[in-house]
């Protein structure tokens, strides 16, 4: 299925506000959603995994907590990601005047893919940003590295499980204003995506539309009704008759 | 919006109060950048040549139509499909499921697999599935009043009683044009930097216009089809005189809420624009083509037919109006040292009347308005700065939020209707709360109550408590922030309108939507429809090409006698 970005954007914001949730906002996981399908990294198959549980999950603020000078950690009591994110990361920003680097720990937590747009648009305004996270099934381990001014990651993958410290529902970022040593955080992962192939990606989906996997679309046209009102006769005169 | 413009505009501007009023949003009208005057001065000038591809339509007028068009830059086509449809299916709401025609704008070259491609799913509208080069995607219905009085006059070689044309002013009437990547087409990001297209609805204004061609040659085709040798060509000036209909409902409104930066780019380009009219000396050489605007604008008003009694008056005041300014003019004039001083003085009529004289003193100066038409478009990012205290955006709210921090939510009438989507195509309605189910799953529309809100619950903390510390507790309230701090640091800023209240007129976002795109000749329907005319008075196809397009079209007239008699073709029996 190629679908339009528009039309995409338009889907997510309805399933979201489906969901009736107050945590989370429908415009801004509309585009976390879109920005990592259109450089081919399944968003919205990460999104149609959240949705079918964001329904029974927690709908309470995150727990945040300064642990160091330069540290945090958030606590999302085993919520999406993409609902909690943005007000984490302006939080963290807050925090990290002063200071040339900042480590935010993100615990219980789930839908990590889902942080590439906020960290691309941190990236963007000259924040370097690290984003790493360990999971039950391949692959085992995910790092993105934004340096400053990027505008798509490097990406590493690796299938190595980390048996001493695996943290399956947690997430590290790391913000700096200088530039992470990338040959130096990669290593040990065998798979790396660099920029320039989602930067194409990027391209190509704008040119020529957006891929998504049929199923999934239908997924989420699917949940993207939920916000419809069943017609009836008494609504049909809502739409105000045309004389 | 970037600081200089912010200190260039303070000064002169309207108020935002006054500017974003329902009110007074309901009241505007075509100024010379509406869009549809912006397309047509660009064709125009830059020599946009149309020219019919295909035209492969049975003698009933049915099949299909391609037209070219050539700019500088690139090539497009119009891809028009006419069909044969029962009267009873004629049906302008968006849950109808067929058109007499339907039509996309098409980037590049139709080949024959795109043509049967386009043939499959144009015709399907929303349930079809169209590739990216679809840059528009419309349909359109006959007045088949007008239609069938034009083709019968013409079959029989005499032309149409221009009266007849007057009460609908159109042959084809549009009933959703669809743009910006809907049901697959292009995303407005790939024109952004194509030079024919880069303002937003350029695209789709450009297929209403190519429409409005194939609407004349169409009706002119039919008459010769039915009457042979004996039938002749529409009038020029009548051509000239029609233009395409709009059926608008609801399903605009939500655009306005949605999209506010794009509101406020709109409005704040309009009111910088005019506000460099009124800046600049009254001058004793623009006195003679005032008084023949607002003659026109007149003239129009009086020539509008419109089954609203609210409308009638509302056109009736004005016309009293207008005419007491016109008598009075000189005289105004004389006394203002500069155009705001004439237009201070007009504050006390209906604003209407005072919409109208703002377009006409635009008129006036080309120089001064047309280099605003190109920027239109804007960043629609709603987005909170780091280091804001709650009692900044308190301040930012009683600053400019006051029509919604002083409404009383608690009160039933205030928050009376909801507005939902229907599973019926996702038509957008509107329901009593409390009385129709669906209030659970009510769009949210409702930025005053959501601002109101805030409001309160930002009173509840320390005015020093960062605001993201807040929202780290609240972040329900997180998007309602965004908005309010980006909106309330713009020029003119959210529309100032609580449309949950039992009172609340839909028709006003309408009608501000339509006149920036530049309709005219508003005639609601109730107060959630109005149809409307665009290009109505737009130079023809022809003129564009000879170079003789005048850009003269404010407030069209129905052509007068003598313009209609200084032609050969025989004219109707009974209008003149």
């Amino acid at each position: 299925m190629i679908v339009s970005h528009n039309e995409l954007v338009a889907a997510v914001n309805k399933a979201f506000l489906g969901m009736r949730r107050s945590c989370g906002e429908a415009d801004i996981i509309a585009n976390m959603v879109a920005d990592l399908q259109i450089v081919g990294l399944h968003g919205v198959r990460h999104f149609n995994n959240a949705s079918a549980f964001m329904g029974l999950e927690n709908d309470c603020p995150a727990d945040i907590k300064v642990t160091g000078e330069n540290t945090i950690e958030v606590d999302l009591h085993n919520c999406s990601l993409a609902c909690y994110l943005p007000v984490v990361m302006d939080y963290a920003i807050e925090k990290m005047v002063g200071f040339k680097s900042l480590k935010i720990e993100i615990n219980n937590c789930h839908n990590r893919w889902l942080a590439y747009s906020e960290l691309v648009k941190l990236a963007a305004k000259g924040i370097a940003c690290t984003a790493k996270w360990d999971n039950g099934s391949a692959p085992n381990r995910t790092l993105y590295v934004l340096n400053c001014g990027r505008i798509t990651p490097e990406l590493f993958l690796s299938d190595e499980v980390n048996d001493s410290d695996q943290r399956l529902h947690d997430m590290s970022i790391e913000l700096s204003v200088r530039d992470f040593d990338v040959a130096r955080l990669s290593e040990g992962y065998s798979m790396h995506v660099d920029p320039n192939t989602f930067a194409q990606a990027q391209n190509s989906a704008w040119k020529n539309g957006i891929f998504i996997e049929d199923a999934q679309w239908s997924t989420l046209k699917q949940t993207a009704t939920a916000i419809l009102v069943e017609n009836s006769e008494q609504s049909v005169k809502g739409a105000g008759g045309l004389s | 919006m970037d600081a200089d413009r912010a200190t260039r505009t303070e000064a002169t501007l309207r108020n935002a109060d006054v500017v974003m009023a329902p009110e007074r949003l309901g009241a505007m009208h075509q100024t010379r950048i509406s869009f549809v005057r912006t397309l047509i001065r660009k064709m125009a000038q830059q020599q946009w040549k149309v020219s019919k591809q295909e035209w492969q339509l049975c003698p009933q007028g049915f099949g299909h139509v391609i037209y070219k068009l050539a700019t500088p830059h690139h090539v497009y086509h119009l891809v028009v499909f006419c069909d044969q449809i029962a009267d009873n299916e004629r049906n302008d709401r968006v849950i109808a499921e067929k058109w007499d025609v339907t039509f996309a704008l098409v980037y590049g070259y139709v080949d024959v697999s795109l043509l049967e491609k386009l043939r499959s799913n144009v015709p399907l509208q929303e349930a079809g599935r169209n590739p990216n080069n679809v840059l528009v995607l419309a349909r359109a219905n006959k007045s088949v009043r007008v239609f069938e009085h034009i083709v019968s006059h013409l079959a029989k070689g005499v032309q149409p009683n221009p009266k007849d044309l007057a009460d609908v002013g159109y042959i084809l009437r549009t009933t959703a044009v669809y743009g910006n990547g809907k049901f697959g087409i292009a995303d407005f990001k790939l024109l952004e930097k194509n030079p024919d297209f880069e303002q937003s609805f350029s695209a789709q204004m450009c297929a209403v216009y190519l429409l409005r061609a194939f609407s004349l040659d169409w009706v002119n085709y039919l008459a010769i089809q039915r009457g042979g040798e004996q039938a002749t060509e529409l009038h020029s000036e009548l051509q000239r005189y029609l233009g395409v209909g709009n059926a608008t409902g609801l399903g605009m409104a939500p655009y306005l809420i949605n999209h506010p930066c794009v509101v406020d780019q709109w409005m704040t380009t309009r009111e910088t624009a005019l506000a460099a009219v009124l800046d600049g000396a009254t001058e004793v050489d623009k006195l003679a083509p005032l008084q023949v605007l607002l003659q026109k604008a007149i003239r129009h008003l009086e020539q509008v037919m419109t089954i609203n009694e609210t409308q009638q008056k509302l056109n009736a005041i004005a016309v009293g109006e207008l005419k007491n300014l016109h008598e009075n003019l000189v005289t105004l004039v004389e006394q203002s040292q500069c155009w705001r001083d004439l237009f201070v003085h007009s504050q006390h009529l209906s604003l209407e009347t005072q919409e109208i004289l703002a377009a006409c003193l635009m008129e006036l100066y080309p120089e001064l308005v047309d280099v605003y038409q190109e920027q239109m478009n804007c960043d629609e990012t709603l987005s909170l700065p780091s280091g804001k205290k709650i009692q900044d955006l308190l301040l930012t709210l009683e600053k400019n939020y006051r029509w919604a921090i002083n409404t009383d939510f608690s009160l039933a009438e205030n928050q009376y209707w909801f507005w939902y989507r229907s599973q019926d195509k996702e038509e957008p309605r509107l329901g009593v709360r409390g009385e129709e189910p669906g209030d659970d799953r009510e769009s949210l529309l409702d930025i005053g109550r959501q601002a109101n809100r805030l409001y309160h619950a930002l009173l509840g903390q320390a005015p020093e408590l960062s605001l993201v510390e807040f929202l780290v507790q609240y972040p329900q309230y997180r998007t309602i922030a965004r908005r309010v701090w980006t909106m309330g640091h713009k020029a003119m800023g959210d529309i100032q309108m609580n449309v949950l209240h039992k009172a609340s007129l839909p028709m006003h976002l309408l009608r501000c939507k339509l006149s920036m795109f530049g309709a005219t000749t508003f005639d609601p329907r109730s107060d959630r429809w109005v149809r409307v005319t665009f290009f109505q008075g737009a130079p023809l196809l022809d003129e564009i090409h000879a170079q003789t397009a005048k850009d003269d079209w404010l407030f069209p007239l129905l052509p007068n006698h003598n313009e209609l008699l200084n032609n050969e073709q025989p004219l109707g029996s009974k209008g003149l």
